[in-house]
């Protein structure tokens, strides 16, 4: 079988079991107990974080160590849309805002600092802008706490209406239709141009500016989507448990399962966030519940080993493209080949003179487009 | 103006202490290119020797700081050989990643073992030494000084005038070239990772009397190490030193000036000028071993 009707193959297997998966999960909380409700709206939390990660960590390349800063700001700003509590804010907000448009607007808020800082930080290459990222969340969390008038400092910001807050079952709704639709449209921009010129970036970026491509436009679009989908989250997450703080709107783990997820499951593809995702909580919950304390232990030697072995992830043992993984993480770059500045051309040939693996770095854009990604 | 001397000699000390942290994180990346994520778990070790042998066979830490800088040596060593030097020619992401995972593994390793109490380690110590009637510093604060400042010396003094210094310096500006004239890149790294851990644990080890020493205490370091080395530059020994006294009279003014919210707005400040540092100036403010390529591909 060629290895192109192979992934087809696999492909239709995947949609049928992607839909049964979809079915059961509406199915679920009929007969679900509330708190395997509340569980499963964990889970997609998660999921959807991975899922907002990989559109800039998977698709271009710019690993965001600060992503929970988008799921804080989103959270901090609806919660205080929502609690008027200081004189500060009683001349300004109005009292008893419905909680959607708060969420909403917290997920604007995100979007919009992200597209302000991104604007600075994606110029960065590759560990800077990590770094960079990691300091803004820091910098985030501790402006949080300062303001106290308006956070309510580094104590809890609390809904004061408990009614407005709706079921489990209303949540876990909610969030899976997102879900869906959030992978839906992450499936449908890797088909798109603008999908591909993201792919571009993280292959060659010099080489698809030099095809004319805006990276700097797109990358900080994509970084601002997933910053206002995970701050849209962040929203919800709040209400769902009716108060947020500091130390656990902004919090690193979860940054920490968003990158692990999407490792395990395939970095840039876009099955691979839910699948890793899946398959870490599934792991945790049920083989870690009983290793208590070992878990985390566990949680690093099986991320230094994805790292180390799995470089593709889950999607890569079936087959599925992840893109070029490999160039991407540098493994068949030979050292020295950095410093060229003109990638296209000169690293094309390593040291011996021969011509380097994955050396057809000035792929256009179109071109890419024809590489199809994994499941 | 007491108030003012006193947040200054403050500030100093804090410095002394972060010149000491950020060295072995700083040389690391400047010479092998990998980022430790790590760092701070092994100043966690190293105050943790300082700890465990205080209590047990009631050593100050500054004499347990000698055999702990011995066996990290050992330990950074192994470690090279076995881990760091699979991923050195690797994408950033992937050290990152990896010494991420050694980070995550260290800490719950010393909470598996030691629980994750918060201890003190105790020394003798103690009392302030009074320059004026109203100024003073702590003693436990003076040795942490006099430590960084004795390490810088001889790590500059080593990697200056001594041929093994000089390969790893050759091998911080151009790796091929230093492999071309015939040194060992291999022993030059195994050796200066191992260096590098060893003087980290000595951090850990002699500023443990003044901090609480506890599982989880690394990722703050580890963060405040990059904040420095984005103000240093990469590898510089006299930018760690400007760029931790920087941090050190900066934070400690916010404190003295500020009330309440003033060791946060430190914070907020550290680590706003990462982020500004790394966009405008990454090179570092002193110039390094090597330039910080964050606007290159």
């Amino acid at each position: 079988m060629s290895n192109a009707s192979r992934s087809k193959a696999l492909q239709s297997v995947g949609m049928v079991l992607g839909l049964a998966v979809i079915a059961w999960l509406f199915y679920m909380p009929v007969h679900g107990n509330k708190a395997e409700v509340t569980t499963w709206t964990l889970l997609l939390t998660s999921v959807a974080l991975a899922v907002n990660w990989n559109l800039t960590g998977g698709f271009t390349g710019y690993v965001d160590f600060g992503h929970a800063v988008w799921f804080g700001i989103g959270g901090y700003v609806s919660m205080i849309l929502i609690t008027p509590r200081s004189s500060l804010q009683a001349g300004w907000v109005p009292e008893n805002w419905p909680i959607w448009p708060s969420i909403i607007l917290g997920a604007l808020a995100a979007g919009l600092v992200a597209n302000i800082v991104g604007r600075f930080t994606l110029k960065l290459s590759g560990a800077y802008f990590s770094i960079a990222m990691l300091g803004f969340f820091v910098f985030m969390r501790e402006v949080v706490r300062v303001s106290k008038p308006i956070t309510n400092g580094g104590t809890s910001l609390d809904v004061n209406n408990l009614e407005i807050i709706g079921s489990a079952n209303y949540w876990y709704y909610i969030q899976l239709s997102l879900v869906i639709a959030l992978v839906a449209f992450s499936w449908w921009l890797r088909r798109t141009r603008f999908g591909s010129s993201l792919v571009a970036i993280r292959e060659d970026e010099i080489g698809a500016e030099m095809r004319g491509i805006n990276t700097t436009r797109n990358k900080v679009w994509v970084f601002t989507f997933s910053a206002f989908s995970t701050g849209l989250f962040g929203g919800m997450v709040s209400f769902q448990g009716s108060s947020i703080e500091p130390d656990t709107a902004f919090i690193e783990v979860r940054t920490i399962d968003a990158v692990m997820g999407s490792m395990l499951g395939g970095l840039g593809s876009v099955m691979g966030p839910v699948l890793g995702m899946t398959v870490l909580y599934l792991l945790r919950n049920v083989l870690w519940a009983n290793l208590l304390d070992y878990h985390l232990l566990a949680q690093g030697v099986l991320l230094a080993s994805i790292v180390l072995f799995l470089p593709k992830g889950i999607i890569g043992l079936f087959g599925g493209q992840t893109g070029n993984i490999r160039k991407m993480l540098g493994m068949s770059e030979r050292e020295g080949s950095r410093t060229s500045t003109f990638d296209g051309m000169e690293s094309s040939f390593d040291e011996d003179g021969n011509i380097r693996e994955g050396a057809r770095t000035t792929r256009l854009a179109s071109e890419a487009e024809v590489e199809v990604p994994g499941i | 103006m007491n108030a003012f001397l006193q947040a200054l000699i403050n500030g100093i000390t804090i410095g002394g202490q972060y010149t000491l942290l950020v060295l072995g994180f700083s040389i690391i990346w400047g010479v092998l290119g990998v980022i430790n994520f790590a760092h701070g778990e092994f100043v966690m070790l190293g105050a943790y020797g300082a700890w465990y042998a205080n209590k047990e066979w009631d050593i100050e830490p500054l004499l347990s700081a000698v055999p702990i800088f011995f066996i990290m040596f050992g330990v950074g060593f192994v470690l090279q050989k076995v881990l760091v030097n699979r991923i050195i020619d690797r994408d950033h992401l992937v050290s990152l990643l990896v010494m991420f995972s050694v980070s995550i593994i260290l800490a719950n390793s010393v909470k598996l073992i030691f629980d994750a109490d918060n201890r003190r380690t105790g020394t003798n110590l103690k009392g302030p030494l009074d320059i004026t009637d109203a100024i003073s510093i702590p003693k436990k604060q003076i040795v942490v000084l006099l430590v960084g400042l004795f390490v810088l010396l001889a790590l500059s003094t080593f990697l200056q005038r001594t041929r093994l210094g000089k390969s790893i310096r050759a091998a911080a500006q151009n790796r091929e070239a230093a492999k071309i004239v015939g040194i060992d890149i291999q022993w030059v790294y195994a050796f200066t990772f191992a260096l590098c851990i060893a003087i980290t644990a000595v951090a850990g080890a002699v500023s443990s009397p003044l901090v609480n020493t506890q599982p989880f205490m690394g990722p703050p370091l580890t963060l405040y190490a990059f904040v420095i080395t984005a103000l240093a530059g990469l590898g510089s020994i006299k930018g760690a030193f400007g760029g931790a006294m920087l941090l050190g009279v900066m934070q400690s003014m916010f404190t003295q000036y500020i009330d309440g919210i003033g060791s946060n707005l430190g914070i907020i400040a550290s680590f706003g000028l990462l982020v500004v540092m790394l966009i405008v100036r990454p090179q570092g403010l002193f110039g390094g071993l090597a330039p910080v390529d964050a606007g290159g591909h």
